[in-house]
């Protein structure tokens, strides 16, 4: 354990696992092979020779997008990307660095800088400041022994949080992992620990390295990025993101819509999972996290982008699918094996068009009602089933 | 009827319980006869596919494994709805999981389908010096519900595939029709021989 210190994790030196360099002349007619590896995060990956191979394109391009942000540190000087969020400055420059920026970090930022930047751009920085400088340390040493119904859940998650992670699956893991979930669900009582949530602190505490910094890159995610009520009781946000995303891809996406309908496959069923764990159960760690970069600088309305594409990039393989199994198929097919995040990304930004947080807020308005309509009427029903039976 | 040769049939299946009983678990063992000591906790649900044989007729369930965290319980009508069988899990070793349990029977038939087959399964049946819910009260409360009973170890494989070949003989469009042409079920073979192969999506 790394006891009160909260210093750094160190990790990721450990198992910047190595890709095997694969001779594409000999393997590439056993494509079809299996090879289990690790990837930058330190994740167990199962895939073929053409996997391997697109990872290691991914790597070298993740070193070129290092380059580039640093020569643009050398020449804006090295916060640069900081002044393009002061609103009160409408200088041309800070116009122009701003766009630059959102082009950058759709083709992302690279992992040696993303706690930097993200807890920069992401607001958590600026959370962080409002209180006092002990306040995390404060805060998980008084709880650290309380017992409630979100700890023992929590304590019983911790194992089940990406099971033989090298790191994550170790009594340091998992300890770290706990000061997070328990202190955030006594920060806020409201949410206290939904399952979910686990998976997406992990990712964080991978990519921030310090447990404190992750702890405040979760606070902003659920304060301030994601919809309101997304984990709370009966996750009424989620209920209602769920909506939106059905009206967009039927706005989008309308012959999948309609496919899909005439099957009577809600696509819920596939979305909600992304929804809540912010895809980190789906997608290739890299992947997941580029998604996560553009998440943070732009915010929730990404996932609709990342979503619909997911489902554009299948457009008529699903069109010819006829089973509730094959499009769950296709889907998770698509998933797990978009290693090459650019593929997504692409998609996702270029090719379903723009969507922007004004017109997202007002389709989450018109929802909301209706949602909560619903999940009040559900819960009177349920609870006159109960009385009736006692 | 009876004479028909094989019939192939899709039928939903929903899995229902409190977190942790052990339902992905149930679905692995059935499907891919596997067992994971750390099974990694679901969100939202998933989905796997896994075929039964009854006699001449090929059995395909379409599972739905559904998280367990009480607030997930607004998500579950997606799941459960047209459901042709639904197996509610709970934990022998944990009192509150059965209690739990018993609240998803009351729903499940206040939906009123009266065609969906409900199983209940004590899992965890490997664990007997833990046990807290007792054998015996459950098999009366669930002969009074009308539910199939059985306890399973998804650790052990205990009647993990007679649980699904149980459900899988009492789907409606299984059972004898009302003026019966000779078509009887006869259970010449033992259940973990019928569980065929599986083809899992996952
Ligand atoms: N001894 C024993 N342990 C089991 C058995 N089935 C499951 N477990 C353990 O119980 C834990 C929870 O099992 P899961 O299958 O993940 O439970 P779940 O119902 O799917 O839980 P959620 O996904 O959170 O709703 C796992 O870590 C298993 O190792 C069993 O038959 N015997
Ligand atoms: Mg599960």
């Amino acid at each position: 354990m790394y006891g009160g210190t909260h210093g750094k994790i160190d990790l990721a030196i450990e198992y910047q696992a190595q890709i095997p360099i694969l001779r594409p002349s000999i393997r590439a007619r056993r494509a079809n092979i299996t090879v289990k590896f690790q990837d930058l995060y330190g994740f167990t990956v199962e895939g073929n020779v053409d996997d391997v191979n697109v990872l290691n394109e991914v790597r070298e391009k993740v070193r070129e997008q290092g380059r580039v942000w640093w020569s643009l540190e050398a020449s804006k000087g090295v916060n640069w990307y900081l002044q393009t969020q002061s609103s009160t400055t409408l200088k041309f420059s800070v116009l122009v660095n701003g766009i630059t920026l959102k082009r950058l970090i759709r083709k992302g930022i690279p992992p040696s800088l993303r706690p930097k930047v993200w807890f920069s751009l992401s607001g958590a920085a600026k959370k962080k400041s409002t209180v006092p400088e002990s306040y995390y340390k404060d805060l998980t040493s008084a709880v650290q022994d309380k017992v409630t119904p979100a700890t023992k859940q929590i304590d019983h998650d911790l194992p089940r949080t990406f099971p033989g992670h090298p790191w994550l699956d170790t009594p340091e893991g998992h300890a770290t992992l706990r000061r997070v979930l328990v202190g955030y669900s006594f920060r806020d009582s409201d949410v206290g620990y939904c399952q979910g949530l686990n998976y997406v602190a992990a990712l964080l505490l991978l990519v921030m390295k310090t447990e404190e910094d992750a702890f405040w890159m979760l606070a902003v995610l659920l304060e301030d990025v994601l919809v309101n009520d997304c984990y709370t009781n009966n996750l009424s946000g989620c209920h209602v993101e769920q909506r939106v995303f059905k009206d967009l891809l039927t706005k989008k996406c309308p012959r999948i819509a309609a496919h899909l309908e005439a099957m009577e496959f809600d696509v819920s069923l596939v979305c909600t999972e992304w929804f809540l764990c912010l895809f980190s159960k789906s997608l290739p760690s890299e992947t997941t996290l580029r998604v996560w970069d553009v998440l943070f600088y732009e915010g929730a309305k990404a996932l609709f982008n990342v979503a619909l594409a997911i489902f554009k990039m299948n457009e008529e393989e699903l069109l010819m699918a006829h089973h509730i199994g094959d499009v769950i198929n296709i889907i998770q097919r698509t998933t797990h094996h978009l290693f090459d995040p650019d593929e997504l990304l692409t998609v996702a930004f270029d090719k379903i068009g723009f969507m922007t947080t004004t017109t997202i807020s007002k389709e989450r308005k018109k929802q909301e009602p209706a949602v909560l309509a619903e999940l009040d009427q559900r819960l009177r029903r349920l609870n006159s089933v109960n009385e009736d039976d006692k | 009827m009876a004479s028909s040769g094989n019939k192939n049939i899709n039928s939903k299946l929903v899995l229902l319980g409190d977190s942790g009983a052990g339902k992905s678990s149930l679905v692995l063992r059935f499907v891919k006869g596997q067992f994971i000591e750390f099974q990694e906790s679901t969100i939202g649900a998933a989905f796997f596919s896994q075929t039964v044989a009854v006699n001449d007729t090929t059995v395909k369930f379409e599972i739905w494994d559904t998280a367990g965290q009480e607030r997930y319980h607004s998500l579950a009508p997606m799941y459960y709805r047209g459901a042709a069988a639904a197996v509610i899990v709970y934990d022998i070793t944990n009192q509150e999981s059965f209690e739990r349990a018993k609240n998803w029977v009351r729903e499940l038939q206040a939906q009123g389908n009266s065609n969906t087959v409900m199983a209940l399964a004590g899992n965890k049946a490997d664990l007997i010096d833990a046990r807290k819910v007792p054998e015996e009260a459950t098999q009366t409360y669930a002969q009074e519900n009308g539910l199939f009973f059985m306890e399973t170890s998804a650790k052990t494989a205990t009647n993990v595939n007679e649980l699904f070949y149980e459900i899988a003989k009492r789907l409606p469009r299984l059972q004898p029709a009302p003026n019966p042409s000779g078509m009887v079920l006869v259970d010449n073979q033992s259940p973990s021989e019928r569980a065929a192969s599986a083809s899992c999506c996952s």
